[in-house]
């Protein structure tokens, strides 16, 4: 021990006091400003937190509130250029009146960022007729939205030269009053980290931007390569599996069967559990929120068919779903939820082509590291026979959308429309699907062609031979096939 | 020097740099509008904060009008009202903000009109009325070329101040030199770019503007031609009136019914003034806000009115119009049969522009306005996109021609005729008023030399008619087809709302 004088003891342990508080308030500063995690709920409903709710994926995979508010705002060029403004250019459903469009989360971890949740892929909207506003189906597929786009568009904005603290504080402070604190934090830290994490995303997903490479559109990714390319270190090769959004609604009938259009996963838990870690969910809570999405999924049922039906036409089609369709499709039938061989269902095989026994390997060891128990990914040889409930709003059809509505389906496939437009919410109820051809489809919508790789319309030729009476009597009764909400 | 000299010296130091310190932190952040006690001065003259981030200084406000040579050195010619006295117009607030004196329009400038019986009668000036002689895109179209104009400079600026006797102090003027003139140019230069899509609509005309395409140019919506489509690039419409605003509460307010709330409708209205959520001056903004709640009423008709005839009209009117336009120009609230709601554009029939150029995309993202202040309620949640127009109250109907959500019927009794037989042009902008026809006067290219505008409602004479048509409200179920002496009925009834 030292030996001081009793003055200097005195200055020593003043000096101490003020380190410790100096100390204390930088680290509770910096806790508050940057760790401080807030609840982002609670939701008024289940379906509030389904659409809304955190799914923990903004620490990884969070932008700043305010850099994804001005990002449109300051890049309104990059945009696709359908017309539209801000982040419905992506064609995202959006309540009006609502903050955030659906899949869109917000979370203070210190400061307010803003991530995705399953509601992204999973939210369909649709119309009776143009002049009303869209009606918001939670657990359907995101027909409308280009998931693609709005990857490019973030990563581009971060290669371009505008995405600089001045460009961006001038837009942001027209709109909210940052303090002196955040201003320093958005203009050291925020802006350049989101920067340099976009572009880092770039490099992730440069196997989708090689040249000449098919586009998703909207209402698809490429599912299984995506969940090749990020979980394991497989070089890319030259496969393209470019699938329709599925709806996920009464999701427990589907407990025992496979899931994925290609009947990748066997459990429905680890579906939702690889879907959110390709969000970037916090491995550490996914199961858990996980297990919640199980629970809301499975009592969540299809909304009505919400034009009239003809209950005669109708009947008379129950009886030829029957005797067609319900060997594969029915609840309870032997072969719902199973692989339907590709050689026998003899639609595109791209889709299924995607996925190997080895991606499965390494992307179940991949899942096992981060700690999480699941039922593993296994590869198949054919696509899986869905169940059918909702199957009027699941249009486009078959697993990779090309097929433009339920009354196309019934046709041989030389009768299918080879192009239409895709993502446009006005209702066909005479055709029974999405309006894919009218101008404002066109306007708004994506050209889908189906001599694009993974786009071919072929395979599932039931019923294709009916007469014309039997497949109207069909159509009707897959109108009315549930069980929808109240049933 | 010996010690205590320079000790002296020091502290003399110490203390200048303290109050230089002090003076220009002060005078750099202050802030402050110039502040008015009566309600209705306020309402003229008051800042909604406008003047912080979207101000012109006030001396390049005085000066411009002498420097490009307007008629007067003032900015009569654009129909702005000038009170005796005063160096304003009606509708323009002004700040001192970071020691500059700054100004900024307010809601007076589109909502405060001029009434006179005759060309050489004395004007009366009536608040909360539509701006029927202000043509604010010609105003804004003059800032614009000014900024492109090599007249426009620090230095021609600074000796018309002096001549006209505006005193900048010296750092003042070192900044005007410096800085301000070439930031405005700058400024003005880059928002004329954002803007350009609506300068190049049809042109507006005096008492007209489009409300929402520059909500799109705030959020800088793509609006290039080939990213646009073209029925949604025009939304012209009449500068509404703003009076009883507490009987509205509840309606769907502007033209096509797209907001409910008041309070959320007068922010986003604050916008037209320069005030963003950061700056918008929510005390006097209340204060301007109080008043179009309980203040502001509109005048009385002034001229004789025939009462049996009215009293005849008001049976047409309780029979026809009653159930979208409310019993009458006093008794209205909201939840009163279809007033306040939205009529189909199919039954409707008026021009759809306005209607087509408020779009989803656009109320969605409307949604983000306002989303970052302290109070979480001043978040924009009440815009829609609806499918027509809405059914307004018809309080201080007399001052409000021409009619129709984009104005373009003249008076009354144009408005009971069926559109083929509606002026296809007419003059707007007059502030004469016409008690035979029951409007402004529309047949005079001129009035005591400002330039009225010739609006066409079709195509016959240039290609300056789209948004202008003039048919809707028309049939059976909207009067065209009473006869002449229910008609003239029916227009005596509605002087007395």
């Amino acid at each position: 021990m030292l030996n001081l004088s009793p003055v200097w003891k005195r200055r020593l342990l003043t000096l101490l006091v003020v380190v410790v508080v100096v100390g204390a308030v930088l680290g509770f500063t910096v806790w508050y400003k940057f760790f401080r995690q807030v609840d982002d709920g609670p939701f008024a409903t289940a379906e509030e937190r389904f659409l809304y709710g955190s799914i923990d994926a903004e620490n990884t995979a969070g932008l700043p509130y305010w850099i994804w508010v001005a990002l449109p705002q300051v890049f309104p060029d990059l945009l696709p250029g359908n017309g539209q403004g801000g982040y419905r250019a992506f064609g995202v459903p959006w309540e009006q009146g609502h903050e955030m469009p659906t899949g869109f989360t917000k979370k203070i971890i210190g400061f307010p960022r803003v991530a995705n949740n399953c509601a992204i892929c999973h939210t369909t909207t649709y119309r009776t007729r143009a002049d009303e506003a869209p009606k918001i189906v939670a657990a359907g597929p995101n027909h409308t939205f280009n998931v693609q786009a709005m990857l490019r568009f973030l990563t581009a904005c971060a290669a371009d030269p505008r995405f600089n603290a001045d460009t961006l504080l001038a837009v942001i402070t027209q709109q909210t009053k940052l303090s002196f604190i955040d201003k320093l934090a958005y203009r050291y830290l925020l802006i350049p980290r989101t920067r340099d994490a976009l572009l880092q995303r770039s490099g992730q997903l440069a196997w989708m931007n090689r040249p000449h490479w098919p586009d998703w559109g909207v209402g698809r990714d490429d599912p299984m390569n995506l969940t090749k390319y990020f979980l394991t270190n497989l070089p890319w090769d030259s496969s393209v599996g470019n699938a329709d959004f599925p709806s996920i609604w009464n999701i427990g009938l589907r407990e025992g069967k496979n899931l994925n259009w290609g009947g990748e996963t066997p459990a429905p838990i680890s579906v939702i559990i690889d879907s959110a870690l390709g969000l970037q969910a916090d491995p550490k809570t996914v199961v858990e929120t996980s297990k919640w999405l199980l629970s809301y999924l499975t009592a969540k049922r299809a909304p009505k068919y919400p034009f009239p039906v003809d209950p005669i036409l109708a009947a008379k089609g129950k009886i030829l779903y029957d005797a067609q369709c319900a060997s594969c499709h029915a609840t309870g039938s032997p072969r719902v939820g199973t692989v339907i061989p590709i050689q026998e269902i003899g639609t595109d095989p791209n889709r299924l082509d995607t996925w190997t026994q080895e991606a499965a390997d390494k992307a179940n060891a991949a899942v096992a590291k981060l700690g999480i128990q699941r039922v593993g990914l296994i590869k198949t040889n054919g696509y899986q026979a869905v169940p059918l409930d909702g199957i009027w709003i699941r249009g486009p059809y078959l697993h990779n959308g090309s097929v433009a509505n339920l009354r196309e389906l019934l046709e041989p496939v030389e009768n299918r429309s080879k192009v239409f437009y895709r993502g446009y919410d006005v209702y066909d109820p005479v055709n029974v699907g999405f309006d894919t051809q009218s101008a404002d489809a066109i306007r708004l919508g994506f050209k889908f062609d189906i001599g694009i790789k993974g786009n071919g319309n072929q395979g599932h030729l039931y019923g294709t031979t009916l007469s014309a009476e039997d497949k109207s009597a069909l159509i009707e009764y897959m109108k009315t096939i549930g069980p929808a909400e109240g049933e | 020097m010996t010690k205590p000299g320079r000790t002296i010296v020091l502290i003399a130091e110490a203390v200048i740099l303290v109050f230089a310190l002090l003076y220009f932190g002060m005078r750099f952040t202050s802030n402050s509008a110039v502040e008015y006690s009566n309600s209705l001065e306020h309402f003229k003259y008051g800042s909604t904060g406008g003047e912080i981030l979207a101000g012109i200084p006030y001396s390049v406000w005085m000066t411009l009008p002498r420097i490009f040579n307007l008629p007067g050195g003032r900015y009569e010619s654009f129909g702005f009202i000038y009170e005796a006295g005063k160096d304003l117009p009606i509708g323009v607030s002004k700040r001192r903000y970071q020691g500059i004196d700054r100004v900024s329009f307010n809601c007076a400038i589109c909502h405060y009109g001029s009434v006179r019986d005759t060309p050489d009668s004395k004007p009366v000036l009536i608040a909360g009325m539509p701006s029927n002689t202000v043509d604010l895109r010609a105003f804004y179209q003059f800032l614009f070329d000014a900024a492109k104009d090599q007249r426009f400079s620090a230095a021609l600026v600074l000796s018309e101040d002096k001549a006209m006797g505006i005193h900048e102090d010296f750092i003042n003027r070192q900044i005007i030199r410096y800085y301000a003139v070439m930031a405005m140019q700058s400024f003005m230069i880059t928002y004329s770019q954002r803007l350009n899509f609506i300068m190049s609509e049809p042109p507006f005309g005096p008492g007209r503007i489009d409300t929402f395409s520059p909500a799109k140019a705030l959020l800088n919506f793509p609006t290039s031609p080939d990213k646009m489509p073209e029925n949604e690039r025009i939304g012209t419409t009449d500068f509404p009136s703003i009076w009883n605003q507490r009987k509205r509460e509840g309606m769907w307010l502007h033209w096509d019914g797209n907001n409910n709330d008041v309070a959320e409708r007068n922010r986003s209205a604050a916008y037209g003034t320069g005030a963003y959520p950061p700056t918008l001056d929510r005390p006097n903004m209340q204060r301007i806000m109080n008043w179009l709640l309980d203040e502001a009423r509109p005048p009385k008709y002034p001229y004789p009115i025939n009462a049996a005839l009215a009293a005849r009209g008001k049976t047409v009117y309780d029979q026809l119009c009653d159930g979208c336009h409310g019993p009458d120009g006093v008794n209205f609230a909201p939840n009163y049969k279809e007033l306040g709601k939205v009529t189909p554009i199919a039954d409707i029939g008026t021009d759809r522009h306005r209607l087509d150029s408020y779009t989803l995309p656009l109320a969605m993202n409307q949604s983000l306005l306002y989303a970052g202040t302290k109070d979480p309620n001043e978040r924009f949640r009440h815009f829609r996109k609806t499918y027509g127009y809405a059914n307004m109250p018809l309080d201080g109907i007399w001052l409000r021609s021409p009619y129709l959500h984009n104005g373009s019927v003249p008076t009354l009794h144009d408005l009971f005729e069926a559109s083929a037989n509606r002026p296809k042009t007419f003059y707007r902008g007059d502030d004469v008023y016409d008690p035979i026809r029951v409007g402004f006067k529309s047949n005079s290219p001129e009035r005591n030399g400002r330039k009225l505008f010739l609006l066409e409602t079709t195509c016959a004479v240039s290609k300056d008619c789209e948004g202008n048509g003039n048919q809707g409200h028309e049939g059976k179920n909207y009067g065209t087809e009473l006869p002449q002496a229910d008609k003239d009925a029916l227009v005596e009834y509605l002087k007395t709302f």
